[in-house]
């Protein structure tokens, strides 16, 4: 077997299963977009007018669903990128040190990340439950009262954001533990010459050095942000109202509930692809170096 | 199982060097609050399901019952047909979606690792994760009319080339970056010998990268018990995976405590204890190689 020919034997079988189940699909979804295809009737090619729908160009009105499920995306994206950032990088300063028990313990911290993300839904249900549920009971102990979680629409949005806050930062930490172990202990022991502050030390040594994998993960959480569905469709099924429901559940529910209107819930679908090819680019440009 | 307990053992805490103080009996306490914040859901978890019979004004669940099993001899007892169905249908899909990630991955990550390619090997890694950041509805509204044309909806087959999809990038990655840290002077030595590049591979490579292919095949069977999403669309019947069975808790029987924590703790348990013998490729597998581990 010559050496050419070898090569793509190793990689053809995995390009061909990207280029079948992800590729194709997605140019699959593009053309179902661009038609008022219902499932059960004959799709109709319609151009971009499921586009123009969505977004209230021409003499369409904008989907009013679709701009209030992207803003509770967008809380999230927001939200939860930067509440699971400061919390994974203080964990993983916790954890940077050389002291009993800190392997054991960060081993269980690692825990929530692999649950099964609808499971954490539920088990968000038992936790946030307004009449039995720890947290209000620890809430009320503490004299602050209690909270309708799932009545209210702020708490409801708070609940399925503290929820993903907790599978995620395991994530961030393990990622941030990592580079910071990666810091060469004699620039610690040269500043520690000029200053004992903890504080100091984190701000002009630590920070610095793991500012890039802080980037990376940054990245990686926003895109993963943007696919929440199974802790709201098991924790709030997006509710009260529909306040809770994200962007890509709106989609989901368009197109692969009742009605199943594939058509507009692949142009839905699509517009988010685009969001995620952007910051993917930005990704795969920012760790160019890695694959080299 | 050898190579899982050095891959446990592996990731040593630098340490920030000097004496113990006061100050790191602080930093053990907060160690402590965050490892109690991140378990003690599960922990609440496990209690409520331990606790049959709710009476009102029960207040903190574990201060005032007595614990018995009921709930879970419910679960897989009288109750059990559909849960031990669910468990093999989420055994039977992860494994058939291991099996097909790990061997494309392990091929494809050789190749990548070994030989260059005319377009880019980056290019091709960054192609091959390029999936992973992708919103996962947008595929699935395609693979519902791919899989009623090929008459995948509902079957193992479809179930298995669905989850392989999503996992083949982890195990392309883990084993592409385990490839290219090996001596490459092994795989020349081989060749000069006269045995073909396969051969090769098979002898030498693949025997010595059995620490990636076991955190592979894990990290990819832990992703594919937890996937929810496609189930829900895709296998809504005899093909229904556990979490299927979880998400749906509450329609069996109004919202029962114990009952959605029992099913809550047997869905999370196999991918946690999975996890937990892989942390030392975790880190790369999940950040793409972005960040060594």
């Amino acid at each position: 077997m010559t050496n050419n020919r070898a090569k793509y034997l190793f990689l053809m079988p995995g390009v061909i299963w990207i280029l079948a189940f992800t590729l194709f699909p997605l140019i699959y979804s593009f053309g179902l977009s661009l038609t008022n295809y219902r499932l059960g009737r004959d799709p109709k090619y319609i151009g971009f007018e499921n586009y123009a729908e969505i977004l209230g160009i021409g003499d369409e009105k904008v989907d009013k669903k679709a701009v209030s499920t992207a803003s509770f995306s967008a809380f999230l994206f927001l939200g939860s990128t930067a509440s699971t950032l400061i919390f994974g990088t203080f964990v993983a300063w916790v954890f940077n040190h050389s002291l009993p028990f800190l392997r054991q313990m960060r081993a269980i911290v690692t825990m929530p990340l692999f649950a099964a993300p609808i499971a954490v839904g539920w088990l968000g249900v038992v936790i946030f439950n307004e009449q039995s549920g720890p947290i209000n009971n620890v809430l009320e102990g503490l004299g602050l009262g209690r909270v309708n979680w799932f009545i209210e629409p702020m708490p409801a949005r708070l609940a399925v954001m503290f929820t993903d806050v907790w599978q995620w930062t395991p994530f961030v930490f393990i990622i941030i533990l990592a580079s910071m172990q990666a810091i060469p202990d004699d620039l610690y022991e040269s500043a520690r010459l000029d200053t004992k502050s903890n504080w100091q030390l984190f701000k002009s040594i630590t920070f610095p050095m793991i500012a890039p994998a802080l980037g990376t993960v940054m990245l990686l959480r926003m895109v993963e942000s943007l696919k929440i569905i199974d802790i709201p469709y098991s924790l709030t099924r997006g509710g009260p109202g529909s306040v809770t429901q994200t962007y890509v559940y709106y989609a989901y529910e368009k197109g692969l509930v009742g009605s199943f209107q594939l058509g507009e819930a692949a142009a839905l679908a699509y517009l988010l692809v685009i969001v995620a090819i952007v910051i993917s680019s930005i990704y795969f440009y920012r760790v160019r170096e890695r694959f080299a | 199982m050898q190579d899982n307990s050095a891959a446990l053992q592996a990731p040593i805490v630098k340490s920030i060097p000097r004496r113990r103080t006061f100050g790191d009996r602080i930093i053990i306490g907060l160690a402590l609050i965050c490892t109690f914040i991140a378990f003690s859901p599960f922990g609440y978890a496990i209690l409520t399901s331990l606790k049959s019979e709710w009476k009102s004004g029960d207040i903190i669940p574990f201060l005032q019952f007595e614990p018995d099993l009921l709930n879970w001899q419910q679960e897989f007892g009288s109750g059990g047909a559909e849960t031990m169905k669910a468990l093999r249908n989420s055994s039977l899909i992860s494994l058939g979606a291991t099996l097909v990630a790990t061997t494309l991955g392990t091929l494809a990550g050789y190749g990548l690792a070994r030989f260059k390619y005319g377009v880019g090997n980056r290019n091709l890694v960054s192609w091959f994760l390029s999936q992973r950041f992708l919103p996962p509805v947008a595929t699935l509204i395609p693979f519902v009319l791919m899989f009623r044309d090929l008459k995948l909806l509902d079957t193992l087959p479809g179930m298995v080339i669905v989850n392989a999809t999503f996992t083949l990038p982890f195990a392309v990655l883990i084993m592409r970056d385990y490839f290219a840290d090996l001596p490459p002077e092994m795989r020349e030595a081989a060749l000069v010998d006269g045995a073909g590049e396969f051969t090769t591979f098979m002898r030498i490579a693949l025997p010595l990268a059995r620490p990636a292919l076991v955190a592979s095949t894990l990290i990819c069977f832990a992703f594919s018990w937890n996937e929810f999403l496609f189930a829900s669309v895709l296998a809504n019947r005899d093909w229904k995976p556990y979490p299927m069975l979880v998400a749906g808790s509450d329609t069996v029987r109004g919202i029962d405590f114990g009952f959605v924590t029992t099913r809550m703790l047997i869905a999370v348990t196999v991918p946690v204890i999975l996890s937990l013998m892989v942390q030392r490729f975790i880190v790369r597998g999940l950040t793409f190689g972005a960040v060594k581990g």
